[in-house]
C-alpha cells in the first residue's frame, strides 16, 4: 500500500470529511492509479484515512492510504498532485508492505491556533489537574473533563502551539478553541487553525508519522 | 469581504457549496476583455447537475478573450447571513459581487425558480424591472428551459435566449463584447442584438426564430468539466446523445421544444465519454437524451463503452427508457437492478389520448423481460388530470401495479421486489398539442390522489404524489404572460422563495399576490380558445400552431401519431434545422 501525506487547506478546509474521501478517490480515478477494490457484494476501493477535521479547519499533515499496485512512492506523488483539486497538495508518499492502521495508532495532533489576546493565561490549563469545556453529544449540551486530553500547549509570537488528543480518544480543536475563547477572552476561530503534525507513540515518546513512516 | 465570508462560511450549512475549487476549474486570470456571471436560480447542488449550465459556462471559458464564472440560489442560512453583513451575491470563482460583471445570465429551468430570480436579484443589490436598470449595470439576461414562454419574466431582463445557447448566446456575448470596445450604449446594443436569431428584447418586443444547432455532433461539448467537492443531485459525468424527441407525447413541451431531432455519431460519443472518463474520475457515467433507447447507435454505443467502463470500474447509466423500447440485451449489460419507467396513463385509451405510444402488450412483455432479469425496484410514473380521463383510467393504474406484483410471482428471479409509483398532476404547458387544455381543479387533484393513496395501499409499493398547489402555481406561470411579472414580485415578498422545493413552498404567498394584482387565475388555469393568440406566439419555434391543433383533434378521437424516425409527421421542426434521417 502507499500512503501519501497531504494538504488541506484554503477553500478545501470548507469540504467536510466524507466529501473530501470522495475528492480523493476521483483524484485516484483521473490519476489512473490502479486502485484494489474490496471483494464484497457492492465493491468499494481500499482506501484509509485518519481522524477527520472539524469544517472550516486546515490542516498540513492529513493522510490517505491506497492499496494499490503497479505504481512507485515518487509516481504515485506525482499523479496525486496532478490529480487533485487546489487545496490538496501531496507532501511525500511512502510505499508499504502492510497497513499501519493510521486511524488507529494516531494518538495526537498538533495545531497551530492563529489568536489574539493574553495568549499566556492559556498555558496554565497545563499547572491545572481539571479542565472542563461545554460542548454538545448526540444533540444534547453537555460539560467534558479534557485536562487528560490535552499533552503540550505553548506560545509562539501570535499563535497558540497545542498538541491534543486524537483517536479513539478524541479532542476536537474547534471545541478546545471555543473554550479558550469563552474562558481567556481571547480572539480565535476555527479559520485560524491549522493541523501541522499527527502523532504516534514510538515507545513513551510521540513522534509524527511522517518519522515514524520514513 | 474575504474576511467576513470566512467567518460566514463556518456558520451555513454546506459551506462548500459557496467556495467553487473545483477540479478542472478553467483559468480566471487569463487576458479577457469580457467577464460574464452564469447564475441558475436554484442551489448549488441543482445548478452543477445542469447540463446546459455546464456546456455555455465551459463554452464561454474557451473563448478568447472571455471569462465566464457562475452564481447559485444561496441557501436561505446563507441569503440571512448576506443580508446581516450587507455583502452582495457574489460569483463563486473570483467572489466578484455580481454586479461587477459586464454580463449576468439567468438560466431558469422551471416555473418554480421564477421568484428565485427576484432573490437572486435582491440578494445581488440589482433593481428588479430591466426599465429601471440604467447603462451602469451589467446587461443582465436570461435563458434555459423556461424561454419557451418568457413573458411572465421578460420585465426583469434586457434580453432572453431563445433557443440553444452554443448559437444565440455565443453571438450574444462576442455582439456585447464588441460593443462595449466600441463605447456603444446598453440600448443600442440590444437593438444590434435583435439581428441575432433567438435573442428576444423585451423592451422592443421583437419577434424572434428560436436558436437551434444545426450540427448536433460537430457542437460545443465539454469533456474537462469542473467536478464538485461536495455531493450535486446528478453526481456523474454525462454524454448527450442527440436532442429532441421523435415520440410526441402529447403533454411533454421538451418533445416538440426541442426538435428538429439531431444525433451525434457513436465515435464522437466514445471519443467524448472515454475523456470525460479521464478528465472527471466520475464512477458513473450516464447516456443521455429525452429517450435514449431511440438513439440509433445505443447498441453499438454501449458495446463500445462497456469493456472501457468496466476496466475502469466506471457505471453506465440509461435514463429515459421507454416502455416500447426497452431491450433487455442491453439493460442485462449494464447489469441494473432497478427500472424506471413511465408508462404516463393507466389505459391504452388515455395513452391513445396523449400519444404515448405503448401497447398493453409492451407493458406486458417489458416488465416480464424486466422481473426475468432479476429487477428488485420498479419506478413508474404516472400523470392524474390529464384530458379525457376518468376513474377508469385512474383504476388502470392500480391495474399495471397489480400486473408488475403477478408477473414478479411468475418470473422473477429476485426475491424481493420494491414498486415506487409517482403521479405528477398534468400541466397544460406551451408549445406542446395540449396548450389549450384546462388544468384539473385543486378538489379534482386532491380526489383523485386520494382514490390512488387507498388503492395502492399495497405490500412492498411507495406511493408518492406532487402537490395540488404547487401544481396550480406552475400551471398558471407555465402560460403566463407579462401582467404576472408584478405577481412574480409581490409573490417573493410575500415569502414565496425556492417554490420547487416542497418544505419552502408557500402557497399563502402565491394566492395573496394573485389576489392583490386582480389576477383571474381560472383565466390561466382553464381552457383557451383556440383563435387564442399567446404570450408566446411571438417566438418562431419551428413546430407550427396548425400541427399541435391537429395533434390535439387527434387526441380527442384516440388516434395516436407514430414516433417521427421511421416518416416525417410534418411538425413544422425541419424548417429549423435538418431532423434526423
Amino acid at each position: 500500500m502507499i500512503i501519501v501525506e497531504h494538504k488541506k487547506i484554503g477553500d478545501m478546509g470548507y469540504v467536510s470529511h466524507k466529501d473530501t474521501l470522495k475528492v480523493l478517490q476521483r483524484a485516484l480515478k483521473r490519476g489512473k492509479i490502479n486502485v484494489e477494490y474490496s471483494k464484497g457484494f457492492v465493491p468499494h476501493m481500499l482506501t484509509y484515512t485518519t481522524t477527520p477535521l472539524p469544517l472550516g479547519v486546515q490542516s498540513d499533515a492529513e493522510y490517505f492510504g491506497v492499496e494499490c499496485t503497479g505504481v512507485s512512492a515518487s509516481e504515485f506523488l506525482e499523479r496525486f498532485n496532478r490529480s487533485v483539486p487546489a487545496g490538496l497538495v501531496g507532501s511525500w508518499a511512502v510505499e508499504l508492505l502492510k497497513n499501519p492502521n493510521l486511524a488507529f495508532i494516531v494518538v495526537a495532533s498538533e495545531y497551530r491556533i492563529k489568536a489574539s489576546g493574553n495568549l499566556q493565561a492559556v498555558t496554565g490549563i497545563l499547572d491545572k489537574s481539571s479542565y472542563v469545556i461545554d460542548t454538545v453529544k448526540k444533540g444534547e449540551p453537555i460539560q467534558k473533563e479534557i485536562r487528560d486530553m490535552i499533552f503540550d500547549i505553548r506560545v509562539e509570537g501570535e499563535e497558540i502551539v497545542c498538541v491534543l488528543a486524537t483517536g479513539n480518544i478524541n479532542l476536537r480543536v474547534d471545541s478546545f478553541v471555543d473554550s479558550l475563547v469563552t474562558n481567556f477572552g481571547i480572539k480565535a476561530n476555527r479559520n485560524g487553525i491549522i493541523r501541522t503534525k499527527q502523532l504516534v507513540k514510538d515507545g513513551e515518546k510521540l513522534v509524527s508519522v511522517g518519522e515514524f513512516l520514513r | 469581504m474575504e474576511d467576513i465570508l470566512s467567518d460566514i462560511l463556518l456558520r451555513v450549512e454546506k459551506p462548500a457549496r459557496y467556495v467553487g475549487g473545483e477540479y478542472n476549474l478553467p483559468n480566471m486570470d487569463k487576458p479577457c476583455s469580457h467577464r460574464t456571471c452564469l447564475c441558475f436560480c436554484d442551489k448549488y447542488e441543482v445548478g452543477m447537475s445542469n447540463i446546459g449550465v455546464r456546456i455555455l459556462y465551459h463554452m464561454l471559458n474557451d473563448m478568447e478573450g472571455f471569462v465566464c464564472e457562475r452564481s447559485f440560489a444561496p441557501d436561505l442560512d446563507m441569503a440571512k447571513e448576506l443580508q446581516e453583513h450587507n455583502l452582495p451575491l457574489f460569483s463563486l470563482e473570483t467572489k466578484r459581487p455580481l454586479l461587477d460583471f459586464d454580463m449576468v445570465a439567468f438560466s431558469v429551468g422551471f416555473e418554480l425558480h421564477f421568484t428565485n430570480i427576484i432573490y437572486m436579484f435582491d440578494l445581488a443589490h440589482i433593481p428588479y424591472y430591466a426599465a429601471d436598470r440604467d447603462d451602469s449595470y451589467p446587461v443582465i439576461i436570461a435563458g434555459g428551459p423556461c424561454a419557451v414562454n418568457p413573458m411572465p419574466f421578460a420585465d426583469f431582463f434586457d434580453a432572453i435566449m431563445i433557443g440553444e445557447g452554443e448559437i444565440n448566446f455565443k453571438q450574444f456575448n462576442e455582439l456585447h463584447d464588441k460593443c462595449m470596445k466600441e463605447g456603444i450604449s446598453k440600448q443600442e446594443f440590444l437593438k444590434r442584438a435583435t439581428t441575432i436569431e433567438g435573442v428576444y428584447i423585451p423592451s422592443l418586443n421583437n419577434p424572434t426564430k428560436r436558436a437551434v444547432v444545426q450540427d448536433l455532433d460537430k457542437s460545443y461539448f465539454p469533456t474537462d468539466i469542473l467536478v464538485p467537492n461536495c455531493d450535486i443531485v446528478h453526481d456523474r459525468s454525462t454524454i448527450e446523445l442527440f436532442r429532441g424527441c421523435a415520440n410526441g407525447c402529447r403533454f411533454c413541451q421538451a418533445c416538440f421544444y426541442y426538435r428538429p431531432i439531431r444525433e451525434r455519431k457513436v465515435g464522437t460519443l466514445v471519443n467524448y465519454a472515454k475523456a470525460l472518463m479521464d478528465n472527471t474520475g466520475y464512477d458513473e457515467l450516464s447516456l443521455s437524451s429525452l429517450s435514449t433507447s431511440d438513439y440509433s447507435g445505443l447498441k453499438d454505443l454501449v458495446d463500445q463503452l462497456k469493456v472501457e467502463a468496466d476496466e475502469r470500474k466506471i457505471k453506465l447509466a440509461l435514463p429515459s427508457l421507454r416502455l416500447d423500447s426497452f431491450e433487455a440485451e442491453i439493460y442485462q449489460e449494464m447489469g441494473g437492478s432497478s427500472l424506471t419507467f413511465a408508462p404516463e396513463a393507466g389505459t391504452q385509451r388515455l395513452r391513445n389520448v396523449i400519444n404515448k405510444n405503448v401497447s398493453e402488450q409492451d407493458v406486458y412483455n417489458s416488465i416480464k423481460g424486466a422481473m426475468e432479469y432479476g429487477v428488485k425496484n420498479v419506478k413508474l410514473y404516472f400523470m392524474i388530470g390529464l384530458p379525457t380521463e376518468t376513474m377508469e383510467d385512474l383504476q388502470g393504474i392500480v391495474d399495471i401495479v397489480n400486473l408488475v406484483k403477478d408477473l414478479h410471482r411468475q418470473y422473477g428471479k429476485s426475491k424481493m421486489l420494491n414498486i415506487i409509483v409517482s403521479t405528477a398532476v398534468f400541466i397544460p404547458k406551451p408549445l406542446t398539442p395540449f396548450q389549450w387544455e384546462r388544468q384539473i381543479s385543486m378538489q379534482e387533484m386532491k380526489e383523485k390522489q386520494e382514490f390512488l393513496i387507498e388503492k395502492l395501499r399495497m405490500k412492498n409499493v411507495k406511493y408518492s404524489w406532487h402537490g395540488a398547489e404547487s401544481s396550480v402555481v406552475e400551471s398558471l406561470l407555465a402560460r403566463g404572460d407579462r401582467k404576472l411579472s408584478s405577481v412574480i414580485v409581490d409573490a417573493y415578498h410575500n415569502g414565496c422563495v425556492f417554490d420547487s422545493w416542497s418544505e419552502h413552498f408557500n402557497f399563502e404567498g402565491w394566492m395573496k399576490a394573485v389576489q392583490d394584482n386582480n389576477i383571474n387565475l381560472e383565466e390561466y388555469t382553464g381552457e383557451q380558445a383556440e383563435d387564442k393568440v399567446f404570450a408566446w406566439d411571438i417566438v418562431d419555434n419551428g413546430v407550427t400552431k396548425k400541427y399541435l391543433l391537429s395533434e390535439r383533434y387527434k387526441s380527442r378521437q384516440g388516434i395516436t401519431t407514430p414516433n417521427c424516425m421511421g416518416k416525417c409527421n410534418g411538425c413544422g421542426a425541419s424548417k429549423l434545422g435538418r431532423c434526423f434521417e
